[in-house]
Formats: C-alpha cells, sequence, structure tokens
C-alpha cells in the first residue's frame, strides 16, 4: 500500500471570470523514503496539490469537487475536521514557498518552532526547549540558543527557509510536501537549502512531494517525478526517464526550452504561445494548442494518464516514441 | 574608431553618508562595445540593481563616471538628459507592474513619440506600432487591448515594444525573463537576441539566471557587495572562472541532468552576504571563501588578468582556475 495516494482529485475555485478547475483528475502516490517532483509552470495545479492535501484550500471560493486522498490507509476527505488538523503537521506536514509570509514576525522563532510541540501535546525527551536547540543545530543555524530567541526579520531569507524546515520537520512526519522552497533563494542559498532537504531525506524515511518548476532542482532531488500541466498529470517517469527519453511533447518542450550552464546552444526551443486561461481551457487535450503533434483526435477527447513503460505513464494520443 | 559605447568609470552609488553609508555600488568601472551584450550576474543585494539604476539616470552616481555615445550621463539634465534616454531605453523585471493598466496598447507604444515629437511624425503612429509589435511576435490588432488582456510573456513582449520605440542604441534588460516560465522564457530570450541581431542594439543584461546570461551574452561580470570581483569573455568565464566566489556560484547551479547527480563537484559556500554597510576589510569575499589568508585581510585585491584564460580579470589574490567546477 503506498503511503499517500491521490485518486481523481478535482478541485475548483469561484472566481469574477467563472468557476475554474484548478485541478482536473490528478491522480499519484508517494511511498515511504520517495521524492517524488510535481514539476510544473504557473497555474498548473501543483500548489493546489499541496493545499489539498493539508486542507488548506479556502473554502469558499474553493472546493474538493470529487476524488480521493488515502494516507496510510486513511480517507483524509473523510475525516472531521479535528482529525484531519491533528494528522497534518504532525504526519503530513507542509514547507512554504515564502518563509517570511508563512512565519509570524511578532513571535521568536524558538516560540514558533515549539509551538509543533504544544499544538501537539508532544513532551520531546529532555524538554521543549532542548528539542528546538536540537533542532536549529541539525538545520545548521549557529548560535542556536541566541537565535532561537530572535524574530523572523533578524533572519536572512535562507536561514528563514531553515527554520520553516525545521517546524517542519519537528515532530518526524511520515509526509513531507515542500512548495517551490527554494524558488525566492539566490542560488548559492539555494544550493545550501537542497542540500539541507536531501540530508533529511537520507535520514529519515518520510516521503516526500517536492513542488517546483525548476528542472535543475529535480534532477538533482527527485526519484520520481510527475509532470503537471492545465490541472492535470500529463507524465510520469522516473527522474533518470524524464530526462533522457520523456514521451509527452510538454516534458519534451519543456526540456528543450531551458538553457545549459555546461554547453552553448544556438538557440533556445520553446513552447510556442501560453498556458492557456484556466476558465476556457481548450477541448480535448489542454495542451494540444501549444503542441507540434497535435491532431483531430486531441480536440475531441482528453487523453487519459495510460502506462507507457514499467513505473511510467503519459496523458498523449501520440507520445513521443522512446529514444 | 573604436570608442566603446558605454564606459563606465570608478562608478559609486552610497546610500546614506560617512562610516554607515551602505556602499551598493562602490568604484565600478566597465565598457560596453556598439552591438556587444555584457551579462551582469550577482545575488541579491550585490548592488546589480543600483548600477542599473544609476546608468540609467534614475538616481545620482555619488562619484565617479558614466559616459554614453559622449555624453556624460552622471551630469546630464535637462535637454541633453531627455537625449540621453532616447538612446538608453529600459526593459523591467515585472511586466505587470511596469505597464500602465489604464492605456491601451496603441497609446502605450506611441507615449515616447509624442515625448520626442521629430522620432515619427503623428501621422504614422498606428503604422509604426503595428511594425513594432509584429517586430516582437504580437499582431496588429493587439494595438487595441489594453495590458490586462495579455499574458505575462506578451506582457514582456510589450515591454520590449516600448523599449524600441525610440531606436535606442543601449538596452538595459533588468531581469527580463525571470518572471516568466521556462518555456515562455525562451520565446523572450530568442526575440531579445534576434532583435539584437537585426538593430546592432548594445545590451546590459542583468540576470541571476547563470544558465540564461550564458545563452544571450558575449561579455559577463559578476559582482558582489557592490564590486566586480570578476569579468571576462563568456567562454574564459564559463569554462575557466578563476574567483572562488564565482566557481561557488556557478558549482551551485541545478544542472538539469540527474545522472550527474553527486559527481559534479559542489561548492557550498558558508553564510550569508555580510551587510554593504560594514563591508568586510580588504578582498569582501573573504568571509564567506575558502583559500582566504591574511593577505585577503589587509590588501583589497585589484581586477586584473591572473590566469592563462583570454581576457579574464580577477579580483582575488588567489585567483586559480584549477579548481572550477
Amino acid at each position: 500500500m503506498a503511503l499517500l495516494e491521490v485518486k481523481d482529485l478535482q478541485v475548483s475555485f469561484d472566481t469574477a471570470s467563472g468557476r475554474i478547475f484548478a485541478l482536473n483528475g490528478v491522480s499519484f502516490s508517494l511511498e515511504r523514503g520517495e521524492v517524488l517532483a510535481l514539476l510544473g509552470e504557473s497555474g498548473s495545479g501543483k500548489s493546489v496539490t499541496a493545499s489539498a492535501i493539508m486542507d488548506l484550500v479556502p473554502n469558499p471560493p474553493g472546493a474538493i469537487d470529487r476524488g480521493s486522498i488515502r494516507f496510510d490507509g486513511t480517507e483524509l476527505l473523510k475525516l472531521s475536521r479535528t482529525a484531519r488538523r491533528d494528522l497534518c503537521g504532525s504526519r503530513i506536514a507542509l514547507i512554504f514557498q515564502d518563509a517570511l509570509a508563512a512565519l509570524n514576525p511578532v513571535y521568536p522563532v524558538g516560540w514558533q518552532i515549539a509551538e509543533m510541540y504544544r499544538i501537539h501535546g508532544r513532551n520531546p525527551e529532555g524538554g521543549v526547549e532542548k528539542a528546538v536547540i536540537d533542532l536549529l543545530t541539525a538545520i545548521g543555524i549557529p548560535d542556536p540558543e541566541r537565535r532561537a530567541r530572535q524574530y523572523p526579520h533578524e533572519f536572512s531569507g535562507g536561514m528563514r527557509q531553515r527554520i520553516m524546515i525545521a517546524m517542519a520537520v519537528a515532530l518526524e512526519p511520515d509526509v513531507i510536501i515542500a512548495d517551490e522552497p527554494t524558488t525566492a533563494l539566490d542560488v548559492t542559498i539555494q544550493a545550501q537549502v537542497v542540500d539541507l532537504l536531501a540530508t533529511i531525506r537520507k535520514r529519515s524515511d518520510a516521503g516526500m512531494i517536492f513542488i517546483t518548476h525548476d528542472l535543475g532542482v529535480v534532477a538533482e532531488l527527485a526519484d520520481r517525478v510527475a509532470v503537471m500541466y492545465a490541472g492535470r498529470i500529463v507524465e510520469t517517469a522516473n527522474v533518470f526517464e524524464l530526462f533522457e527519453d520523456a514521451r509527452h511533447p510538454y516534458s519534451v518542450g519543456l526540456l528543450a526550452s531551458q538553457p545549459r550552464l555546461d554547453t552553448d546552444e544556438d538557440e533556445l526551443v520553446p513552447i510556442p504561445g501560453s498556458a492557456p486561461n484556466p476558465v476556457a481551457l481548450p477541448s480535448g487535450c489542454a495542451f494540444r494548442t501549444r503542441c507540434p503533434r497535435a491532431e483531430a483526435l486531441c480536440a475531441e477527447v482528453i487523453p487519459p494518464l495510460e502506462t507507457v513503460g514499467p513505473g511510467r505513464q503519459a496523458a498523449c494520443h501520440f507520445p513521443v516514441s522512446p529514444a | 574608431m573604436n570608442q566603446p559605447l558605454l564606459k563606465v568609470e570608478h562608478l559609486s552609488r552610497h546610500f546614506g553618508s560617512g562610516a554607515t553609508a551602505v556602499r551598493a555600488v562602490d568604484d565600478v568601472s566597465f565598457e560596453i562595445a556598439r552591438g556587444e551584450t555584457l551579462g551582469l550576474v550577482g545575488e541579491s543585494g550585490c548592488g546589480k540593481t543600483s548600477l542599473v539604476r544609476t546608468l540609467l539616470k534614475l538616481g545620482p552616481a555619488t562619484s565617479g563616471s558614466a559616459v554614453l555615445d559622449g555624453v556624460e550621463i552622471t551630469k546630464a539634465s535637462g535637454r541633453e538628459l531627455h537625449e540621453l534616454r532616447r538612446k538608453m531605453q529600459v526593459v523591467f523585471q515585472d511586466p505587470y507592474q511596469s505597464l500602465n493598466p489604464r492605456l491601451r496598447v496603441d497609446r502605450l507604444i506611441s507615449e515616447p513619440w509624442s515625448l520626442h515629437p521629430d522620432a515619427v511624425p503623428k501621422a504614422r503612429w498606428r503604422e509604426e506600432t503595428v511594425k513594432l509589435l509584429e517586430s516582437v511576435g504580437l499582431r496588429a490588432e493587439h494595438a487595441d487591448r489594453y495590458p490586462s488582456e495579455f499574458s505575462g510573456g506578451q506582457r514582456q513582449r510589450l515591454g520590449i515594444a516600448r523599449a524600441l520605440t525610440l531606436d535606442p542604441t543601449l538596452l538595459v534588460c533588468d531581469e527580463p525573463v525571470s518572471a516568466l516560465d521556462v518555456s515562455v522564457q525562451a520565446q523572450v530570450v530568442n526575440l531579445l537576441a534576434r532583435l539584437r541581431r537585426e538593430r546592432n542594439l548594445a545590451m546590459l543584461f542583468v540576470a541571476h539566471d547563470l544558465a540564461v546570461v550564458r545563452h544571450v551574452s558575449d561579455r559577463v561580470m559578476v559582482m558582489y557587495l557592490g564590486k566586480i570581483i570578476e569579468t571576462g569573455p563568456k567562454q574564459s568565464i564559463f569554462s575557466a572562472p578563476a574567483h572562488p566566489y564565482t566557481q561557488a556560484l556557478m558549482s551551485a547551479v541545478p544542472t538539469p541532468d540527474p545522472r550527474l547527480r553527486g559527481h559534479r563537484k559542489r561548492i557550498v559556500l558558508e553564510g550569508d552576504l555580510p551587510s554593504p554597510a560594514n563591508p568586510p576589510s580588504g578582498c569582501r569575499f573573504r568571509t564567506r571563501c575558502w583559500k582566504a589568508t591574511s593577505i585577503c585581510a589587509e590588501q583589497e585585491p585589484g581586477l586584473t588578468a591572473r590566469t592563462a584564460a583570454p581576457g579574464l580579470l580577477t579580483a582575488c589574490h588567489h585567483a586559480n582556475a584549477e579548481a572550477a567546477y
């Protein structure tokens, strides 16, 4: 049994310009000890997927219309609100993108980390204070006793992101969801945070969902990748297969449009056009308007996510043939 | 005549004064030739934006000079500044904030012509607007729409079209693609490359994405805490960087190739950027540098040729291409 299993998840939002379907039947699973990257561009539904798992979809205007999220055998969408809240933070934890916005500016960071233990009624061995100091040490904050008493604004962006990570791992969760945790950071700081996440992942057998648009970070950290486009998963594959032999034309296009640091390319190969308006998605396959392989069928039938090889799936009527 | 288009000498931009001044740009010198693209990289707080703003005369220089096509930017005012702005245009990072949402595209594009009436006669505004829109990959009918009707990539195309209205010789691009998705970013990068060829534009291309900078630039300049710490032709700087900071910066960029995971030498820097109000003595990078010795605290290293890499200038006492990633 998978640690986390999401099936046919549909999430929509009411907006001034109509109902937007942010997720249109998203299914994936996460195993223990695995890092699954959710890769996609803005508006593809990556963060909404995280919100749905964490019960953070604002209702109204948002609603989970259908689908299932099973965690360790329990259906999360049928749990009471309190039971769900108990799970979130302790067994499933979220690392937010914007640490400055996610931390409370008027409490010291040590107090905020300690809140994890207080709210979930935990009494770590040696006391909460010691646990907080140990955590700060583990995530590489120098002088942790003093730093624990400081406020978020007294930390740099990279340090704040480390503190978010400390809060997320405090109760040793089974699932860690990291929502673009390095996007707002400079490359040298990003490298530090990626290293920290890699260490955490080696030390525990938690499953990690890593949400990002950065192909480089995916290549460094992920075991498996689910590529999202317009609220759907269009391809899943292990990380090596995806980079060497992508099947969905969108994945292929995404890889080709990225400039490389280690080679000179004559001209980049962009994907034409831009992501579709979520209020008026194209009929059939949402990618067809930008797809070089699109045919008449693509406008009529939504391609289902089908197995295209051992352990890999693609949602395309005319997938790219194996390399 | 081989005069550079832009010649910057000992330019500084300080905020505040005395001992507590933040030295955002500190004694910076460089040149850009006609038709050349100079990439400027560095992390947040290194002074990229302050440098750009000083060059665009959006803020005063504290000292030093910057000469564009024979005109001193730092001293220009009135008529002279008006003419200068025509030669030097800017593409901003955020295409959502840099376009007035209440102006229709035809007004947005033709506004610079109303300020420079001799540029394009009013009777030809529409025709020229359409030409410009088409040259950036938009269509004639887009002239009658408002910015809100465009996607991020299209807005950046509008921003570029607007920057080109007065046919500038220097285009300053301040993080022009960092707000865009990867698939769209490539479209805008290709567009800038084409326009540059067609119009013989010189560009100062500021970005934190090193791969994008490598793709567009002829030469690259690396800034750290208000100083240029390394500069040179892109071949030299990307294949044989000699400054430890440049090496660390490049090694930190994640490579989109999972097979290289764990096989690449990664230099992970300790700590954060020191405060520019109180920079370290001597070499400003020494507090995070693994090669630092006592000389680094005592003497500020000059930007000179220190390795065999052609054209590469490095400000480091221990410059060494060997340690490249």
